[in-house]
């Protein structure tokens, strides 16, 4: 038996290290008590503890990947001691080890299973890693069957630099980023009272714009001097993941700084040009961000989805009512309201898009009345929703408001919709153009035809 | 033993995710449609391609530009409709663009687009999604069709607009395409340098193995060039009067055809005869009949006679 077993024994070591420490020998032996054949067993253990690892930099990490390689600083790190769970076995790990990891794309919060013996500003290299979202964010875990080595000469930048927050335009701010430093302009401001821990506290929220794009951010000390219109240099400042959208958070600890005079006028954007209405963009660059604030698209509605139409909501918290039953509330009386699930394709990307009701009756042309009158009149229970698919179905429609990204791809929630209105004639032109002169579609067909010849030949 | 499920969240495989993502309809006109071919990717390992013909992985299609895809979305005139099949459970259009014509089809499985098939007049202008199916019932003779999803009636404005944006994604893609082929570079360095130019890392591969493939890969373009732009001056929005008489004309001579039970067959020389003596030009006729053959409004049985499509 042992020596059918040994040479995948042999290629497991030379793919995993040590098989004893690790436990691995003795998981291969339970699946051969199992009667898995040896090869079968070499397979998955090496599928489970990731023989072939892909390797990873911070700013490709996303939720849920497991069985890869990372490197990178320990940017802090600190231990908490865990309750056991009762009934837990005595030697399962007490202690939870958590910090942030940083390299030259961005930095990510980890939370470790496993002893660290790092301290902050040491390099080290994690195999078998894999993430969780919390929190909305990414984060890494280091668990048990993972291997954590201290890399001596990691080529990584110095910490002194590789803390600094990174500098960027408000589009680069991603889920990647712990904290960020920016320039931008205030587009909108409001104070309000919210109670933190039971303390009355006053915070000042608003949405921040450059050139390249927006994003809201909420201020919890006082901003003096800053006011709608301000330009200001924001420094230190933490970004969290809200529905999928980065927010800029400005902290204690966070630098705000006016910005003016000759220095603004080097800035790619003013006050003016940051207030106009976002233009459209390709849906296919939505898509490769994870949440995108106050923006617009356009495209063809290729699809009404259904669960557009009527439905009726719970009048405790707004969830749609499914057989006379909220499925937090039980059964209600539900309130009855309208709203359109479309998806919006432009041929580089599609989205699907939430319409509430406002804009459900602007862009089907009926009220919630008409509807219902219309459902009341036919037998179909699908009468709105048909009536809603040959309505829109091939349509252009132009929308805007905010996106996040989730495993089904873009969900856009419409804050306005409108009909694209663009010069068709004006991109005719530009597109002739484009295709080249007259004068030379006599010689390409020549040269066409002359290479199909020899094609033939 | 930590188990992966244990924080109770549905875990749902990349593979898997990436099958609930729905596929981008792209825009592509019909005479670059019909040029398609399935794309076989390269792959090293014979029992992963097998597994993955099993698995729902979609049915790719790579055009001679390089686009790789599998859903369109069509905005055109449908000029056929029949109802195919043993039990005539299948329906078959056509639809219409500038450049050519796509074969539609709808059966028992696409029941939206069937019963919108049932009622919908003939010609009218249509907008649709469906996904690209290609049939090669012996090699050298490969069939492209669009198996129907959805489809609804829209205007012309709608049309004018689909027309617009597909040649402008066409010539980004012709653009693109003339940019490797001008290049010299080939495969991974080919892929880099498109990349750095901006192009989508899914065209730079499907364009890079189109040059790798294609004997002549300059050709079709050229064609296709010459097919948009006179797709795109078809559009005619600033001579609407002309237009107008244009479409008088050849409603005199589609009319002249009934007349004469060209749904038999007619004389194409005794049909321009005919014509010309009720005043219309012979080149006016010759440029209807070609118009005609071409949107798959008549054809032509045997060569001199031409019959109407009914």
């Amino acid at each position: 038996m042992d020596e059918k077993i040994a040479p995948h024994l042999e290629e497991l070591t030379r793919a995993l290290g040590d098989l004893e420490k690790s436990g691995i020998r003795a998981e291969f032996e339970k699946l051969l008590a199992f009667r898995v054949p040896p090869e079968v067993a070499k397979e998955s253990i090496l599928r489970k503890f990731g023989g072939k690892q892909r390797v990873l930099k911070v700013k490709d990490l996303s939720a849920n990947l497991k069985g890869f390689e990372i490197t990178g600083r320990v940017l802090d790190i600190g231990e908490k001691a865990i309750r056991p769970q009762e009934g837990a076995p005595q030697d399962r790990p007490s202690r939870l080890y958590t910090g942030v990891l940083a390299d030259e794309t961005g930095s990510v919060m980890f939370s470790s299973w496993k002893v660290l013996h790092c301290s902050v500003g040491d390099a080290i290299n994690v195999r078998n890693a894999y993430t969780r979202l919390w929190q909305n964010r990414v984060k890494l875990s280091i668990g048990e069957q993972s291997t954590v080595s201290k890399v001596p000469d990691s080529g990584l930048p110095p910490i002194s630099e590789i803390s600094k927050s990174p500098t960027k335009k408000l589009l680069e701010v991603g889920a990647a980023d712990f904290s960020v430093g920016t320039i931008a302009c205030v587009l909108q401001l409001s104070h309000r009272e919210v109670m933190v821990r039971g303390k009355q506290s006053r915070v000042i929220s608003g949405v921040l714009a450059d050139e390249t794009g927006r994003l809201p951010f909420t201020a919890w000390t006082e901003l003096p001097g800053v006011d709608i219109g301000s330009i200001v240099r924001i420094e230190e400042a933490q970004v969290r993941m809200f529905r999928g959208m980065p927010s800029v958070n400005i902290l204690s600890g966070t630098k705000v700084s006016p910005v003016g005079g000759e220095e603004a006028k080097k800035l790619a954007f003013t006050f003016d040009s940051v207030r106009k209405d976002p233009s459209p963009l390709k849906i296919e660059d939505i898509a490769a961000r994870d949440g995108m604030f106050d923006i617009a698209a356009a495209g063809n509605v290729v699809s009404v989805r259904p669960g557009s139409g009527i439905i009726s909501r719970c009048p405790e918290c707004g969830r749609a009512v499914q057989k006379g039953s909220c499925r937090v509330h039980g059964k209600v009386e539900g309130i009855r309201d309208m709203r359109i699930k479309a998806v919006l394709d432009d041929g580089t990307g599609t989205m699907s898009v939430m319409f509430s009701r406002e804009l459900a009756e602007i862009i089907y042309g009926k009220t919630l009345e008409e509807a219902e009158e219309l459902m009341f009149s036919d037998i179909s229970k699908d009468a709105v929703y048909e009536d809603l698919r040959r309505i829109l179905t091939g349509r252009y429609l132009a929308v805007r408001g905010n996106s996040s990204l989730n495993e089904y791809g873009i969900s856009f929630v419409a804050e306005s919709a409108w009909v694209p209105e663009d010069d068709l004639a004006v991109r005719v032109v530009e597109l002739l153009h484009r295709l080249g002169s007259d004068e030379t579609d006599g010689q390409v067909r020549e040269i066409a035809g002359s290479e199909g010849g020899e094609g033939f030949a | 033993m930590k188990r992966t499920g244990r924080y109770g969240k549905l875990q749902v495989p990349r593979e898997v995710r990436a099958l609930l993502k729905r596929e981008v309809a792209k825009r592509v006109f019909a005479r670059e449609f019909e040029a398609c071919r399935e794309l076989e990717k390269p792959s090293p390992d014979a029992a992963e391609k097998a597994a993955s013909k099993d698995s729902k992985t979609p049915n790719l299609l790579i055009s001679p530009l390089g686009l790789i895809f599998n859903r369109v979305f069509v905005v055109g005139v449908i000029t056929e409709l029949d109802s195919v099949g043993t039990q005539n459970e299948m329906w078959k259009a056509r639809i219409v663009d500038p450049t050519g014509a796509f074969t539609v089809y709808a059966g028992q499985y696409q029941p939206e687009a069937s019963i919108f098939f049932s009622t919908v007049e003939v010609p009218s202008f249509i907008a649709l999604t469906g996904k690209a199916r290609i049939y090669e019932p012996e090699p050298g003779s490969v069939f492209v069709s669009v198996r129907a999803e959805e489809a609804n009636v829209v205007d012309e404005e709608i049309r004018n607009r689909w027309v617009v944006d597909t040649a402008e994604q066409t010539v980004e893609r012709l653009e693109a395409f003339y940019d490797a082929l001008s290049s010299g570079y080939h495969g991974e360095e080919l892929q880099k340098y498109l990349l750095e130019r901006g192009v989508s890392s899914e065209l730079a591969e499907g364009i890079s193995i189109v040059l790798e493939r294609e004997r002549a890969p300059g050709e079709f373009a050229k064609l296709l060039r010459i097919s948009v732009k006179e797709g795109l001056k078809a559009l005619n929005f600033d001579a609407g009067d002309s237009a107008g008489a244009e479409v008088d004309q050849k409603e005199f001579v589609l009319e002249l055809l009934r007349e004469m039970n060209a749904f038999k067959g007619v004389d194409y020389a005794a049909f321009v005869d005919a014509a010309v003596s009720r005043g219309i030009p012979e080149e006016v006729v010759e440029e209807v009949v070609r118009s005609l053959l071409s949107s798959g409004q008549c054809y032509e049985p045997r060569i001199g006679i031409i019959r109407l499509v009914g």
